[in-house]
């Protein structure tokens, strides 16, 4: 009986971690490849890259690192905003009571229902016609608008759950509204904060169409397009770069994941069976 | 009382959607005239000339009538008319000649080379004239025909235009540089030009037009910057300022004509029956007479487009007015009733949260600017041919009849059906077999690190994975050639992603073993709440494991699978970057989807309304879905 089980343990085990391996596939191929040149890789396939070209890496990093950091600073800038717009209705639809605010409430509630195919090219045009075209707003501010109702609903749900007495005690003492807000609620709400600031950045960082319908100057390029484009800027033919710039690019969410999984995940779950 | 209302609204709607046509009127032709080269007007509109590839320039009065017409020894280049009728020809057999306002000739002289272009200003005190590989703008004296000067610049010249005026002459070169000059030759400005220069035009302020063989027309300042580009559709064939009105016409050689505000918006676009060669405005720019490829010139009477633009302006304005009255009165009627039932509570509750709502405005503003006004445009505009800045034009249900009829919309439903289907089964079956082995671990540690090395492949951005994925197809150097090799099925290696057999099936299985983590996390979490004396007791009475899963698992998580194929089908009816960048719906149209199509609709076809309406049926589609399943999802519940 004990017997059985442990070999049944075994067997689970096995196929775990065969799946594992099937899954990250593309990861350790990507590694693998990175640090051959063409030669290598057609020559012998399998092999493991012998010698380890490094300088793929220097070459991979010369041409990207720019759609990288106009990336990174697309996603921390939307979401600060985010995060700010968010914690503020939030706060007002959890704790205060105004005349039509169940109204406003289901207003943002049903852009959530809205999908992106229906304004991806109304959007378009709008922003061209503002002029947010071809400048870092066409993606900052798309990733506000857009991001602030899911993160209105999250933050809605989270600071309902804190305790109102705090704020009264506070407002006792002759603090301000504002002073409450900065003070004890923030403060209270970082958690949910850092799920939707994590949650939006990664969005932002993986996010392909809009960018490439409207941003053209290269030097605003994002990530996601960067990659599709990068070979034919600097006229890279060789594989290896190729790959060493998919391993670069995936720096900024490796730290992400690492600092904040728990995060992600949670919020990513909460976001899912709340709808 | 009523019916005036309604009488006036209906006159307003009309206003608002008739759509105005640039009215073609009679063809004027000429016998032998073959493909039109030049057309010129004169300053007060009596007389249009044109010169043909037929060696033929003929004159017409503005009804048409031919006032006159004469012969060159060889291809006409160009004409110009001058105020007193005077015509002024140049033509590829090296001579310029000019007739008077009767058909007699005045002068005629002797250049040496083909003469290229000739340009007046309206009293002819300047005339200028570009010869075949020569760098001078060459001044020609108007009563004798004499040279009276020339000009030299840096490029070997195509062509020159001086300005009605006379103050500006802009001249373009063959290596894509345009000089612009005033009148005495001295270099004011040189810019280049983003394609072959093809044709030219310039202002009374020095303002300067060219139209290129990269598809587009450009506009310059007298400094040479440029302030506009304008797209068109093909190689421009030429293109002509309206004096007053600051309209810019242009020709394209598939057969286009466009009207162009100089701030850059397209006013009017349209296709003629033949390929325009050369247009020239009527002086009261009412009158488009467009030179075409056999030989007639087709008077487009545009003075309703221009003078519906202007209106349009004026329209908007009274509607935001009467628009803005119309609240100001119902509001004001409101106030005065809630006064007479004494319910004006409700204000100084508002009031009081005046701090509520200014803390709430960013948030709305974003939203009703940034997501509410796409969202009914989006609705409103997939009735209309859509061209943003320009004419958009009411077309009621013929974008959706289109959709029914676009064989890339047929193929990509087909397309789509199969995706649904696939990728349900990749949603549910692998993540829940994954969530099963990992929940029936006994090992707390072990539990938490499948996890996590799941959730690892997350690190990777989604382009760069599907760009790992298509060289993982690719037929010489993908790892899936490689990986048959490897166990002797060699013959199957296959250009994957080239054979519209294959192609969609290539795409589908991106992503093998399709664990993904949202499903993972989903059903996990949701096994986990399952309450072990459940199972306990289905153990007790001796059901096996894959009796607690059919029997206890699979009905308690009916929840979690709902949830993950309502978000399943909306994500995979949406989703086309995946295919945009693998495949880009080829080969042939053998990956299209509805989105796709949109996406091309709009970027390569700048066919908006279409695109909006693909939106918005699409949208009709999954909010169908959603609303079913949403009923379907309480039912079971209740």
């Amino acid at each position: 009986m004990l017997k059985s089980f442990k070999i049944r343990q075994l067997a689970i085990i096995v196929l775990l971690a065969l799946l594992v391996f099937l899954t990250l596939v593309p990861i350790l191929f990507m590694i693998l490849s990175s640090l051959k040149s063409n030669a290598q890789i057609l020559g012998n396939f399998w092999a493991l890259p012998s010698p380890a070209r490094w300088s793929n890496y220097i070459d991979a990093f010369h041409s990207i690192w720019r759609y990288v950091v106009n990336t990174v600073y697309y996603a921390v800038s939307g979401s600060l905003a985010v995060i700010l717009l968010s914690a503020l209705s939030g706060y007002l639809f959890a704790k205060k009571s105004f005349p039509g605010k169940n109204v406003l409430f289901l207003m943002m509630l049903a852009m959530m229902m809205i999908p992106s195919v229906l304004t991806l090219i109304p959007s378009y045009v709008l922003y061209k016609n503002m002029g947010l075209t071809n400048t870092p707003w066409a993606i900052i501010i798309s990733s506000a608008a857009g991001g602030q109702v899911f993160g209105t609903f999250l933050c809605r749900t989270y600071m309902a759950g804190l305790p109102g007495e705090l704020f009264e005690a506070a407002r006792m003492d002759g603090a301000s509204e504002a002073r409450v807000f900065a003070q004890i609620v923030l403060p209270l709400s970082l958690p949910i904060l850092a799920t939707l600031f994590i949650m939006q950045s990664v969005g932002v960082y993986n996010d392909y169409i809009w960018p490439l319908l409207t941003i053209q100057d290269s030097s605003l390029q994002v990530i996601s397009v960067g990659l599709t484009i990068f070979t034919k800027q600097f006229g890279i033919t060789d594989m290896g770069p190729q790959f060493a710039a998919y391993a670069i690019s995936s720096i900024p969410l490796l730290l992400i994941f690492t600092f904040g999984m728990k995060y992600y995940i949670q919020g990513m779950t909460q976001g899912a069976l709340k709808l | 009382m009523r019916r005036t209302a309604w009488i006036l609204l209906a006159i307003l709607l009309l206003l608002g959607i008739a759509p105005s046509n640039a009215s073609a009127q009679v063809q004027w032709s000429s016998e032998g005239a073959e493909d039109i080269t030049s057309i010129a007007v004169s300053a007060d509109g009596s007389r249009v000339a044109m010169g043909s590839h037929g060696s033929k320039a003929v004159v017409f009065d503005q009804e048409g009538q031919r006032l006159m017409e004469t012969t060159a020894g060889n291809v006409i280049t160009a004409v110009d008319l001058l105020e007193d009728g005077t015509l002024l020809v140049a033509s590829d057999d090296r001579h310029l000649y000019a007739y008077g306002s009767e058909g007699q000739l005045l002068w005629d002289s002797d250049m040496k080379r083909q003469v290229k272009s000739v340009s007046a200003s309206t009293d002819g005190s300047v005339i200028i004239v570009v010869m075949q590989r020569n760098k001078e703008v060459v001044r020609v004296d108007a009563a004798t025909g004499e040279t009276a000067g020339s000009y030299p610049v840096d490029s070997i010249l195509k062509m020159a235009k001086v300005s009605a005026n006379g103050l500006w002459i802009a001249a373009a070169g063959a290596d894509q540089f345009v000089y612009l000059l005033d009148k005495d030759g001295k270099l004011l400005s040189r810019f280049g030009a983003g394609g072959q220069v093809q044709s030219l035009a310039v202002t009374n302020d020095g303002e300067v037009a060219i139209g290129t063989n990269a598809r587009q027309a450009e506009l310059f300042d007298k400094t040479g910057t440029r302030v506009q580009s304008l797209a068109t559709r093909d190689n421009v064939s030429s293109i002509a300022f309206s004096m007053q009105e600051q309209i810019l016409a242009v020709s394209d050689l598939s057969g286009y004509f466009y009207l162009f505000n100089t701030d850059g918006s397209k006013l009017w676009e349209s296709k003629g029956s033949q390929i325009g060669r050369a247009v020239a405005f009527s002086p009261d720019g009412r009158i488009l007479y467009a030179g075409q490829a056999d030989g007639s010139i087709r008077p487009l009477d545009v003075g309703s487009v221009i003078a519906d633009a202007k209106s349009q302006a004026k329209l908007r304005l009274i509607y935001w007015i009467a628009g803005a009255l119309a609240v100001g009165v119902l509001v004001t009627a409101w106030l005065i009733y809630l006064k007479k039932r004494k319910r004006f509570g409700v204000f100084k509750a508002i009031w009081r949260s005046r701090w509520v709502y200014a803390g709430l405005l960013p948030s709305f503003a974003l939203l009703f600017i940034f997501m509410y006004f796409p969202a009914f445009s989006g609705l409103f505009h997939s009735l209309y041919q859509w061209q943003p800045g320009g004419k958009t034009t009411f077309i009621g249900l013929d974008n959706f009849e289109r959709m029914v009829r676009d064989p890339y919309v047929l193929k990509g439903l087909g397309n789509l059906m199969i995706l649904i289907v696939t990728g349900l089964i990749k949603a549910i079956i692998p993540p829940l077999i994954v969530a099963e082995l990992i929940y029936h671990l006994r090992s707390k540690t072990l539990q938490y690190g499948f996890r996590t090395a799941f959730t690892a492949s997350m690190v990777i951005p989604g382009v760069a994975g599907l760009l790992i994925w298509q060289n993982f197809y690719d037929p010489n150097m993908g790892l899936f050639n490689h990986f048959l090799q490897l166990i002797g099925l060699g013959s199957w290696a296959h250009g994957w992603l080239g054979d519209p057999n294959t192609a969609l099936w290539a795409l589908i299985f991106i992503g093998f073993p399709f664990v993904g983590i949202l499903q993972l996390l989903v059903l996990y979490a949701g096994l986990l709440a399952i309450p072990h004396e459940l199972t306990e007791a289905a153990r007790m009475d001796g059901a096996g494991l894959p009796r607690i899963i059919r029997s206890i698992h699979l009905p308690l998580l009916a929840g979690q699978f709902k949830f993950l194929i309502i978000m399943g089908l909306i994500g995979i009816i949406q989703d086309f970057n995946g295919i945009l960048i693998v495949t880009g719906g080829g080969p042939m149209d053998s990956t299209y989807v509805p989105a796709l199509q949109m996406y091309y609709a709009a970027t390569k076809f700048n066919d908006l309304g279409y695109a909006s309406a693909l939106g918005v049926s699409m949208f009709a589609v999954i909010l169908v879905i959603t609303i079913l399943s949403m009923r379907f999802i309480r039912s079971s519940e209740d």
